[in-house]
């Protein structure tokens, strides 16, 4: 049953086409800016990350060294809310400092067009997604390499990784 | 569709939600939809279930079926679409609906004084009052909990 035929304004479109990476956490399918990531690894081969001491960021475990930068390690089940699984894989991201531990890479896509997220969200998605696109009938997050930290987040993040190395160096000085 | 001779008449949408009928005005109704997917994903806005897919456009999904029958929206079910206003920018949303829809014309009463806020008048149906609900006010009125998926609040 059609009862108007008012047609509101067309949903905002932010970009033009984009080519994409999709993948999974906890089985629930994000995508993700290609050009916002510049290295994809297993987390097997991780070995090298390190165990950071804070509570104040649960999401966030681990460090990596990457090209002598520190990237803080964001696990996407925990950034989400979803029900947390092993993740398999690491997305090192672009320009920030930032690697997301996911579960699966499904494939690499181009979509035609951004969606702005509804107005009626007004949570931390807001700051989690650029927006949604349409992928085979299905609707995605495209998800915001900006909205894993906050600048807030790096602060404490950079000054738990102080206070823990002013610690060893104390307690280096301590065994001489 | 029920007529009436008062010059206050106007034309509401009866919309099942549970185990009752209410009335949403007609003027901000843009169409019945079926069952289509609803689809989900990690949000914390309180209400909203979903997104559908209409007309080339995302719209939206507010499960208010919580507040008006105190429980969440059985699956496979239509959806209402009509327009909120934020400001002087309108969204389509969509409500899910048990059941057809009936178009009335009838004159608006006064709600009771104790309604909730969303409640913006009565109609008088043959022997049956169905509250109006004013849309905008219902989807703000929800206290913030975690969604249909389970998703918590707001996280830092």
């Amino acid at each position: 049953m059609k009862i108007a035929a008012q047609e509101p304004a067309k949903s905002r479109r932010i970009r033009r086409s984009e080519a994409v990476i999709l993948f999974t956490v906890a089985n629930q399918l994000f995508a993700i800016a290609a050009d916002s990531v510049q290295e994809i690894r297993s987390t097997d081969s991780l070995g090298a990350a390190l165990e950071i001491e804070q509570q104040e960021i649960p999401k966030v475990r681990h460090t990596i060294e990457r090209n002598h930068r520190t990237y803080f390690v964001v696990n996407a089940c925990a950034h989400f809310g979803l029900r947390v699984v092993r993740p398999t894989l690491v997305l090192i991201l672009r320009q920030i400092r930032v690697a997301v531990l996911v579960d699966k890479i499904e494939r690499m896509t181009e979509i035609a067009a951004i969606h702005a997220l509804p107005r009626a969200f007004i949570g931390a998605e807001c700051q989690w997604y650029r927006g949604l696109a349409y992928v085979e009938d299905q609707v995605i997050p495209v998800v915001s390499p900006t909205g894993f930290l906050t600048a807030n987040d790096f602060q404490r993040l950079d000054g738990a990784m102080a206070e823990a190395a002013s610690h060893q160096s104390l307690e280096g000085a301590i065994q001489i | 569709m029920s007529g009436s001779d008062n010059t206050n008449a106007k034309s509401y949408v009866l919309v099942q939600i549970g185990d009752r009928r209410f009335a949403m005005s007609a003027a901000t109704v843009s169409e019945l939809a079926p069952p289509v997917r609803l689809h989900q994903f990690p949000q914390t806005s309180p209400l909203v279930a979903g997104v559908i897919v209409r007309r080339g456009r995302i719209v939206p999904v507010y499960d208010v079926s919580r507040i008006l029958a105190g429980k969440n929206s059985p699956a496979h079910r239509f959806y209402l679409v009509a327009s909120r206003e934020f400001g002087s920018f309108s969204e389509a949303s969509a409500i899910p609906v048990d059941g057809e829809c009936e178009l009335v014309t009838a004159p608006i009463q006064p709600s009771d004084a104790s309604s909730p806020k969303y409640i913006s008048g009565r109609l008088a149906i043959g022997e049956e009052n169905i509250e109006v609900l004013d849309l905008n006010a219902l989807v703000t009125s929800a206290p913030a909990e975690p969604n249909e998926l389970g998703y918590a609040e707001p996280r830092g």
